[in-house]
Order: C-alpha cells, then structure tokens, then sequence
C-alpha cells in the first residue's frame, strides 16, 4: 500500500509520497495514519475471511491520496485508487476519518475488478450499496462487534454534529434529519418507496447514493435475523454474490435478490435458518 | 456576465453552487466553455463530484482541472465560494 499527500492541491500525479508499506516509516498526518489502518483493515478483511488478494485478487497495490484540494468535503474511487479530503471544517470533517468509507471506496475497486455493475439507475445503487454493505462490515469487524453491538451508521464520524451520519443500514433515512445544511437523509428503506431520478450527475445518476438504502436495508435485516457477526454468514452470501458470473452489469434489485437465495442455499441449504432470514430481509425491503 | 458554478455528485449527493460576475465577451464564452468541456469518454467516477457552468439559461458541463491560467483564479473564487443548496 502507498499513501499520498495531495498537500490541498488537486494534482494526483504531483502528489508526494506519504507512507510505503515496504518500508513501514512513521508518519504525523492523521489522515494518513487513518487511511493507512483502513486500508489494512479492508484488506486483511477481504484476504482473510474471502482469500481474496486486494482489489484486484491479484495482489493490485493500493493507493490512497488524502489531502485533496482545499477543504473538498468528500471521498471516491477514480478506477485506480482513492481519494480524500479534508472536509468542509462546517458540515464535514475529514473524510478519511471514518473506516466504513474506506472499506467503502476499496470495495468500489473490488467491484470494478467483479461484475462492474453500471453506475446509474438500479444497477448503480446495487453497486453503492455493495460497497455500503462491505463498508459497514470492515469497520463492525474491526470494532469487533456483531449485528447487535453495530449501531449500522456509515459516516458517523465525519459529519460534524452528534446527531448526524451519512447514511444508516438500519434505518434508511435517518441517518440526519433536520440538519441545517442538508435538510433530511433522502434514502428510502423499502421498494415502494423507490425514487425515479435523472440519471444525470445532479439525479445523482438515477439515485445510486438513495435508492441503494433499500438493498442495505435487506442487508440489515438478514443480517440480523441470522445474528452474531454480520460478515461470518450474511457477509460470506453477499460475497459469493459480489463474484457470481451470475451478476450482470446491468443487473437489477430482483435479480441480487434472486442471487442472494440461490448463494444461501449452496452454502447452508435450502431449507436454513440462513436463506429464510435472506428471503425475510428481501420481503421487509418490498423487493 | 453573471456565471453560476454548480457541483454535484459526491458521498451522499450534496449540490453546492456560487456565483459571480464576469467581464467575457460572448467570444471568450463560447471559447473558455470549448476548452473546458469534460471528455465525453470519462467514466463515471465512483462517488465523484461534477461541476457545470451555468450563464442565463444555459448550463454547460466543465472539467475544472482544464481551466487555463487565465482563469483559475475565477475557479478558485468560485469553488471557494460554493455553498450548500438545501434538498427540498
């Protein structure tokens, strides 16, 4: 893993090298330290539970800039590593901050390397909540704690105020509510309540950050429904998703769905504990 | 001219905007927008921010990183200045 400093400017390429795992260094920029040990949990996350050697399952180095841009209140995946920023100082701080945003940024990567799925419309919020989902596990596994202990929040860290997350897993649409900048959370919690947006960049491509609140939202339930750590069973179907051939680039809510029952009944059966809390957490998101 | 430059995209979808007023000749418009045009082949880019350029009623996609010397202090001052538009 190597980790720049973009220094509040916007050229990557002109960036300074920060950190190298080969040589391990010490450094003093917390965001540096705080993606060096959210990288590091992401991978030892997808190398020890799944096997699965970096982005790429070919030992792809991972490269992480921070610093970018002056006061750039936001994190993403550009097809070849992430990037982060510092945050607002008002409405965001850091975004390195939080290991749920990492996981989620890496897992972006992941899927790049896995089905792809477009990113627009169903298929682009199959692909946020992917990596939503991966996230939020990253970090539980970090934290050590299991479907109850988790509080289920993404971003609950760098969105300034006690109150506030970025999205929730368990409650779609209350990660903030009422805040003075950014009004309510617009994430749905079940099918009925899917928004058709644009698929331009200002419908937020169709709504791939909004409507992916309802396939968390399967995610939690199952998750729950199975009990103690979310990524030991819920976790290893989501996966054996994420690389089924199955998954089509285009592919919709119904058809994860679908997947998610078939991957469950190959690893415990069809008659288990495990597909019936997969089938209940798709019925209580109405897809 | 009043030139109004609008983000959007990120984390969670926050649209953020600023404006001011500029002194381009519609020559220098048409021009500075041409050379600023975002390629059409870029992909999406996962979780990103996009910016448009807005003058009177039309809205123009820009990449921010093709903004000639010329004009970047402008950029800057604009950037610096965006402020969140609440969701309705």
């Amino acid at each position: 893993m190597k980790v720049y400093d973009c220094k509040q400017k916007t050229d990557l390429a002109g960036a300074t090298l920060l950190w190298d795992s080969k040589n391990n260094q010490k450094i003093t920029s917390l965001a540096g330290k705080n993606v060096i040990k959210g990288g590091k949990a992401s991978w030892d996350f997808y190398w020890q539970l799944f096997g699965r050697n970096s982005i790429d399952n070919k030992g792809l180095l991972i490269k992480q800039y921070v610093h970018f841009d002056k006061g750039m209140d936001n994190a993403y995946w550009d097809g070849r590593r992430m990037v982060y920023g510092d945050g607002d100082g008002t409405v965001f701080t850091s975004f390195t901050i939080d290991i749920d945003i990492i996981g989620h940024e890496l897992t972006h990567g992941v899927m790049e390397n896995e089905a792809n799925l477009d990113y627009e419309n169903q298929a682009g919020a199959l692909n946020e909540s992917f990596s939503d989902i991966f996230g939020i596990m990253i970090k539980q596994r970090f934290n050590n704690q299991d479907v109850k202990k988790s509080n289920w929040l993404i971003g609950e860290r760098v969105m300034i105020g006690p109150k506030y997350a970025l999205r929730s897993l368990k409650a779609p649409g209350t990660a903030y509510l009422n805040h003075p900048e950014l009004g309510n959370d617009p994430q749905p919690a079940t099918m009925d309540k899917y928004q058709n947006l644009p698929n331009t960049s200002a419908g937020d491509w169709g709504g791939v950050h909004i409507n992916s609140g309802i396939t968390n939202f399967a995610f939690y339930v199952a998750a729950y429904n199975m009990g103690g750590y979310a990524w030991d069973k819920t976790g290893r179907i989501w996966y054996a998703v994420l690389t089924d051939v199955k998954l089509t680039q285009n592919a919709k809510f119904a058809d994860v769905k679908n997947l998610t029952i078939v991957n469950a009944e190959k690893i415990y059966g069809i008659n288990s504990p495990e597909v019936k809390a997969v089938k209940q957490g798709w019925a209580e998101a109405k897809v | 001219m009043k030139v109004k430059l609008i983000r959007t995209g990120g984390f969670i979808p926050v649209t953020k905007a600023a404006e001011t007023e500029v002194n381009l000749t519609d020559t220098e418009l048409v021009r500075l927008l041409e050379v600023i045009h975002p390629d059409p082949k870029a992909h999406r880019i996962k979780d990103g921010n996009y910016y448009e350029l807005t003058v009177g009623n039309n809205s123009t996609p820009v990449d921010l990183d093709k903004v000639p010397d010329k004009y970047r202090a402008l950029f800057s001052k604009l950037k610096s200045d965006m402020r969140i538009i609440k969701r309705d």
